[in-house]
């Protein structure tokens, strides 16, 4: 352990650098990485490699090989570059290789060279060409710059979102810039390029030229220019050797130095930990690496082979052809833990940990030691932290120890903190796995998120250990394992060679019905691969309609989304799926389709009674339906015709329906109603007055109030209205004209088919108590009381009941006695009850 | 302000909050001012959920009910048009966009379906030409609306001839829906029983939605024990009787709508002396009718008999301990209601006298009575009531009764009407006896019908609500909670459609532990509608001391013989 500082580089006398490898690289490179186009992703991202072939002179003999690894050296991918000239290769955030070409066409690529579309930066771009490219990223994605050889800019921020922007004019331009670099801040992407001594600043819609404060004389050109990972800093290189570093705004000069050397060097990237002060650039030559920052003396390494840098959040990855490495500034947790005389809290729980394996009763000397600062918690959290920052699970491990030693004597230490770093680091250790090859460390894998860092082993097609690490941390199926599933699944049924038997049953038997997964959307991948009958496969498992059924119309499998809609009951889903067969299928299989499912033709035929009425027609005739053909003729007699020959035609139609409907009660019903149509005409043309549309007792009853007594009896007697009714009828219109006189001669015309008690009634209503006594004597001997009563004669009433010995009826009849007039007759009934009760 | 719907065992307040919610997020959702374009239909439901100032809060400033040609001008930021997905409305709303002035300010356009959403109204949209010009379509998924703190309702007017003559099956997919939203926020309900055709298709797709779901694991602890769906059609009988509760016959003779009830206002005229009858007010008086009025939750299930006594003896407390402190409105209210007692007792005395079915069935004379009823031009709706009461008790009437009373009908109402005879046909009301035997009697007797001892003042048994007539649906529901329906098999298999018992499988830790003595909840979903007597009766049972199981009733639409009647109507002008 004495040495665990040996790889540690002062810088000035706050900062260590240092540099350990990640992985040896064991892949096979045909080329030097000079001679090629290279993209190296962040956040440990694959690597993409692409032999440049055109940027000698001499003509390419051979297709190019464009190759992607991860960052471990393992091959994704290798294929033969079939297109145009390529100028940049890059990585889109959501590791997407973007290849620039020559003519301004980008196309895109996944991480199995899988190539996924591709999208032109613009006609400008196509005739001026591309002299240089970046592919940059953004809040919102992933941007591409282009410089094109009229040198003027032209750039997207977002190729998710394809917007060109055109740059404005560097006014006087005349050679290419020497370099040049995109810039975001508050949302803008802006352009800073260097021209001799000049830098200028492109926005939107200006440009202008801006200078370095305190940038030391005799600059005549810049070299190099990097942007920090997050946008926030600066740095620049002159052609004097001189490094100048500040804020991206460049409104003040944070530090310089100056490395005497001339030689533009090969990369420039800035090295710096978030919410650390100290900032740093990392600057590579041929055979040179060098670290500077706000420190007279620089750190320096010596290069062995062609390196490539990859600036990452928190420090800088080289690799080369045999390794991989991590240069970063130590955090300050490892710093103080590890520094050589350390007495910091966790250094010394570090010491006592170990002396306490040792058995050595040190280690209560030592523990004691922090427990009277007061330090404890102090020491836990920061072994706790700076396990997080190591490399190697051995050094992991003993830090986690000493952390898990001094939480022995702590009283309510919350556990959180130390299991949430074991789980960390697990899931860390497991993706850095050379196998793997994703070198993520501890501060980028907390700004990926564990959501996206799934994504990407998703994207390696690395199923299992993502699921595996959503089992581990417990993750909720739907976020977690569901959706890794579901990747897997769209996965699987691109695999052509699989038959679609066995694609289907493999991925139900992984998914089963794993809440969360829709099976639509693998179904629509198969389809988007071709394969339709895999998709249906697919579909069969898919418990949700509403997902299930536009897929299959999309796969013009209408019949078979018709019966899927009509199990679901979801009656807008039957309806589309009709009117989507409707259009597909011509009229007389559509009629046939629908006969063979009842639900879905009495659903059309509600489409048709709102919407096509004509189509319901030939509905029911096709399923010989004459009743509700008749039905429907009727109604047609009603809304669509006005002449009265036109609605008797419609009626005769509706009549002969209802006849093979054997609805013989319908068909007369109709017929009579066409004769009642006509005799109301010919009634209106020879009394006048309104007649159409009466109903046939109305008719009766109009004739009677206009005195047409005889046209009454015959209508009466041609529609064979019964007597009864007919009394009624007559009785009701007679009173109402008050024409007593004729009511008295129809009472006495034969014996009233309803008794006399309504002649009595009807009086009453009509106030006319005169006439409804006359009709008293007649009526029937057991509503004679209630007819006396109503006439108001009290009196004879209880005589007639007393008569009848009723006790409902002197009930009755009492309850009408009102006190002072009735007394006699009440106390009349009251003797009659006595006398009955004592028989 | 909707305290009323707290007061059950369930609180289904948590339901009213729950689509409350949901309109607040969507109205938000359209930033700015606001105006709502109304399908008229929705605004009586909508009144229960939300009034104005909710609305009002989230920057609604105008109300239009949706016509056809231009909108009224509004300046506002957005309109939104809440409608039920129906294809002629969206014809009327491509109207109104259309014709929108291109030269006014740029206003935002947006759809709320109620209850849902459809690809067929969009597509009909699509095809207009307007479906871009709507920046949100959403669907808001009000299936059943909270009435009282034991009813809910679909207010969906057409259900019971959509599912039972048209064979449209819209209406109890949305019931289905509506049940599993009640799930989701009351837990799933582990046992459904159901009886007829309709029932079981609902069973099914909740079934079927319920594997749907399967990702969103439902861990609230299940408030209801049993769900009963009942389809309308198993019991045709009971709503064409005259309701004789309060409630029941306020909805009989005025009509409640959406717990509203509009009665006349010369019934409240202010009776001065001297006051010959002028000034009277002509706007109809408009009550809201719910449990949240204390004296109306008492009195609102008795048989109207027993109300008079129950009322005067109230209003003599009311008026003794309240009319000091603060004559609140709810007393002026009640004072009213006991002055219409009288004018409803002659109502009563005109129409239920004579339709009480006790009386009809008993009657030997019920031909001549229908006859007479015919011969002196009573309303339709009442003879029809008539004529398919006599037709469901006989199990059909004697062909030549059954062409006789059509004839009459035509003759005497108008040939018109052959259409509503085919659907009252259709749906089983009317019929002619079939050779075989009349079950009706056998149905009677099994599930005691008709009790001769109904006590109406102190009910014994849930017949009091007819005055001794038990309705049958809820006879089956009590009988399935003691002792079970395999005591009845016999008679369910007589009445149509299948009978089935389905399980939902709960997770370990949320079955139940009953206490002793403890209730069982049943959600009673009635397909097709329910009656306020029905309701009525089954109030009683839950209130009864030894009852077992207490209701709460869900229906497709809160019906009564008339308004049941008058959707069954067809008149083709």
């Amino acid at each position: 352990m004495d040495c665990y500082t040996a790889n540690w580089n002062p810088l000035g006398d706050s900062a260590f650098y240092r540099k350990y490898e990640l992985y040896s690289m064991d892949w096979d490179l045909k080329d030097e990485l000079r001679d090629c186009l290279v993209a190296a992703a962040p956040y440990g991202g694959p690597i993409a490699l692409l032999r440049n072939p055109w940027r000698k002179e001499k003509a390419a003999s051979m297709r190019p090989v464009l190759e992607i690894y991860s960052a471990s050296g393992i091959p994704l991918a290798s294929l033969l570059w079939k297109s145009g000239p390529v100028v940049s290769l890059g990585w889109s955030a959501e590791e997407e290789l973007l290849c620039v070409q020559e003519d301004g066409a980008v196309l895109v690529y996944g991480l199995h060279g899988d190539f996924r579309r591709h999208f032109s930066m613009g006609n400008e771009v196509l005739q001026n060409r591309v002299l240089d490219a970046q592919i940059f990223h953004t809040e919102f994605g992933s941007g591409v710059a282009i410089l094109t050889g009229a040198h003027r800019f032209t750039l997207s921020a977002n190729v998710g979102d394809l917007k060109l922007r055109r740059m404005p004019e560097v006014p006087g331009l005349q050679s290419a810039p020497s370099c040049w670099t995109t810039l975001c801040h508050d949302r803008v992407t802006h352009i800073l390029l260097a021209v001799g001594p000049e830098l200028y600043l492109l926005d939107h819609a200006t440009c202008s030229t801006v200078t370095p404060p305190g940038l030391a004389p005799g600059v005549s050109s810049f070299l190099q220019m990097a942007v920090s990972f997050t946008y926030r800093h600066l740095a620049l290189f002159t052609d004097t050797g001189y490094i100048w570093m500040g804020p991206a705004s460049l409104k003040e000069k944070l530090c310089e130095f100056n490395c005497n050397i001339r030689a533009p060097p090969k990369q420039m990237v800035w090295c710096s930990r978030p919410r650390s002060k100290e900032r740093a650039v990392v600057v590579a030559w041929e055979k040179r690496l060098m670290v500077v920052g706000d420190a007279p003396e620089s750190i320096q390494f010596v290069l062995d082979e062609d390196s490539y840098l990859v600036p990452e959040l928190d420090g800088v990855r080289i690799f080369s052809r045999s390794t991989h490495e991590f240069l970063h500034e130590v955090p300050v947790a490892s710093e103080e833990i590890f520094k050589i005389a350390s007495m910091a809290p966790g250094a010394l729980l570090l010491e006592a940990q170990k002396e306490y394996e040792k058995e050595s009763q040190k280690a209560d000397e030592y523990l004691r030691e922090i427990q009277e600062l007061g330090q404890l918690t102090q020491a836990v959290q920061q072994c706790i932290e700076a396990a997080g920052h190591e490399h190697r699970p051995d050094m992991q491990k003993s830090l986690l120890r000493a952390a898990s030693f001094g939480k022995c004597f702590l009283d309510r230490f919350p556990p959180d903190s130390f299991v949430h770093m074991c789980q960390d680091l697990r899931v860390l250790n497991a993706v850095r796995d050379y196998h793997i090859g994703i070198p993520l460390t501890y501060s980028q894998y907390k700004q990926l998120t564990i959501q996206v860092l799934l994504d990407r082993l998703v994207l390696r097609r690395l199923y299992p250990l993502a699921i595996q690490i959503c089992e581990y941390l417990r993750l909720p199926e739907v976020r977690g394992v569901s959706r890794i599933l579901a990747h897997w699944a769209c996965y699987k049924v691109q695999q052509k060679d699989v038959s679609d038997e066995d694609v289907a049953r493999a991925i139900n038997q992984k998914l089963g019905d794993t809440p969360g997964v829709s099976y639509s959307d693998i179904a629509a991948r198969a389809y988007g691969c071709g394969r339709t009958e895999l998709a249906i496969k697919l579909l069969e498992y898919e418990p949700r309609s509403g997902e299930q059924v536009p897929l299959l119309l999309k796969m013009k499998r209408s019949k078979l989304a018709l019966s899927k809609a009509i199990e679901s009951g979801d009656t807008d889903l039957v309806f589309t799926v009709l009117l989507h067969l409707k259009n597909e299928l011509n009229r007389g299989d559509f009629f046939m389709t629908l006969r063979n499912q009842p639900m879905a033709l009495s659903l059309y035929r509600q489409f048709c009674k709102h919407q096509e009425l004509e189509t319901l027609k030939d509905l029911y005739n096709q399923d010989d339906n004459h009743q509700e053909l008749g039905s429907f003729h009727i109604r047609a007699s009603y809304a669509a015709e006005e002449r009265i020959e036109g609605r008797v035609a419609a009626l005769q139609t509706a009549a002969d329906a209802f006849y093979k409907a054997k609805n013989e009660f319908a068909a007369k019903a109709t017929e009579d109603q066409m004769r009642l149509l006509r005799l109301q005409r010919r009634l209106e043309d020879e009394l006048g007055g309104q007649f159409l549309d009466l109903s046939l007792h109305d008719t009766v009853t109009t004739l009677i109030l206009g005195g047409h007594n005889k046209r009454a009896e015959q209508l009466a007697r041609d529609f064979r209205i019964p007597d009864k009714r007919l009394w009624w009828l007559k009785l009701t219109s007679l009173a109402n004209l008050e024409d007593w006189e004729e009511l008295e001669k129809f009472s006495k015309s034969k014996k009233s088919p309803i008794g006399y008690l309504p002649f009595v009634e009807i009086c009453v209503k009509q106030h006319n108590k005169y006439e409804a006594k006359k009709y008293t004597s007649r009526v029937a001997p057991e509503q004679k009381v209630k007819a006396l009563l109503l006439v108001g004669d009290v009196a004879q009433a209880a005589d007639v009941a007393i008569e009848h010995r009723n006790e409902a009826e002197l009930s009755l009849v009492l309850s009408h006695c009102t006190g002072a007039t009735d007394g006699a007759t009440a106390d009349k009934i009251q003797r009659a009850r006595a006398q009955a009760q004592k028989k | 302000m909707a305290a009323h719907l707290s007061y059950g065992r369930v609180n289904l307040n948590v339901l009213r909050e729950a689509v409350r919610r949901e309109l607040r997020e969507f109205l938000d959702k359209c930033a700015g001012s606001k105006a709502i374009v109304w399908d008229e239909y929705l605004t009586g439901p909508f009144g229960l959920i939300a009034q104005y100032s909710l609305l009002k809060e989230h920057e609604v400033e105008k109300m239009f009910t949706l016509k056809g040609s231009r909108l009224p001008a509004a300046d506002v930021k957005n309109i939104i048009f809440f409608v039920r997905p129906r294809l002629e409305l969206m014809d009327i709303i491509a109207e109104n966009v259309l014709s929108e002035d291109r030269r006014g300010p740029a206003r935002d356009f947006h759809i709320l379906f109620v209850p849902r959403r459809s690809l067929l109204c969009e597509q009909r949209l699509k095809d207009l030409g307007v479906l871009g010009s709507f920046i949100h379509r959403e669907e808001y998924s009000l299936d059943l609306i909270p009435f009282d703190g034991d009813l809910l309702s679909m207010e969906s007017e057409g259900a019971f001839k959509e599912c039972y003559l048209e064979g449209d099956q819209t209406s109890l997919y949305h019931a289905a829906k509506g049940l599993m939203t009640l799930q989701a926020l009351y837990g799933t309900i582990p046992q459904i029983f159901g009886k007829g055709e309709c029932a079981r298709q609902v069973a099914n797709m909740m079934i079927r939605m319920k594997r749907e779901f399967t990702g969103s694991q439902n861990s609230i602890f299940p408030v209801f024990d049993n769900l009963l769906l009942l389809d309308r059609n198993v019991d045709l009988l009971t709503p064409l009787a005259t309701q004789l509760t309060y409630e029941g016959l306020i909805d009989e003779i005025y009509g409640i709508q959406n717990s509203y009830v509009k009665l006349p206002p010369e019934k409240f005229a202010p009776k001065k002396q001297g006051d010959g009858g002028k000034d009277l007010p002509t706007e109809a008086k408009k009550l809201q009718l719910n449990s949240a009025e204390e004296l109306y939750a008492e009195i609102r299930d008795r048989n109207f008999n027993a109300v008079g006594s129950v009322l005067s003896k109230k209003a003599k407390v009311i008026s003794a301990a309240f009319e000091e402190r603060h004559n609140a409105k709810t007393v002026g209210e009640i004072k009213q209601f006991v002055s219409q007692l009288p004018h409803m007792q002659a109502a009563r005395g005109s129409l239920a006298n004579h339709t009480s079915i006790a009386e009809l069935i008993k009657d030997i004379t019920v031909n001549n009575y229908i006859e007479d009823c015919i011969a002196r031009k009573h309303p339709l709706i009442k003879v029809l009531r008539l004529v398919c009461l006599q037709s469901v008790c006989n199990s059909g009437l004697k062909q030549k009764v059954l062409d006789y009373y059509k004839r009459e009908i035509l003759q005497t109402y108008g040939y018109e009407h052959i259409l509503t005879l085919n659907n009252l046909e259709k749906a089983g009301l009317l019929k002619p006896q079939t050779g075989g035997r009349n079950n009706y009697p056998t149905i009677r007797k099994t599930l005691r019908l008709w009790m001769d001892d109904v006590n109406e003042q102190n009910p014994t048994d849930i017949s009091y609500v007819y005055s001794g007539y038990a309705p049958l649906s809820v006879r089956l529901a009590q009988l399935l909670s003691r002792p079970g329906w395999r005591s009845i098999e016999e008679v369910l298999r007589i009445l149509p459609g299948p009978h089935f018992e389905e399980r939902q499988p709960l997770p370990t830790g949320l079955q139940k532990k009953r206490q002793p003595g403890e209730s069982r909840v049943t959600l009673i979903f009635f397909l097709g509608g329910v009656t306020f007597a029905e309701i009525a009766a089954l109030r009683f049972l839950s209130q009864l001391e030894d009852g077992s199981t207490e209701y709460v009733i869900a229906t497709t639409k809160l019906i009564n013989g008339n308004s049941w009647m008058e959707a069954l109507m067809e008149t083709p002008f």
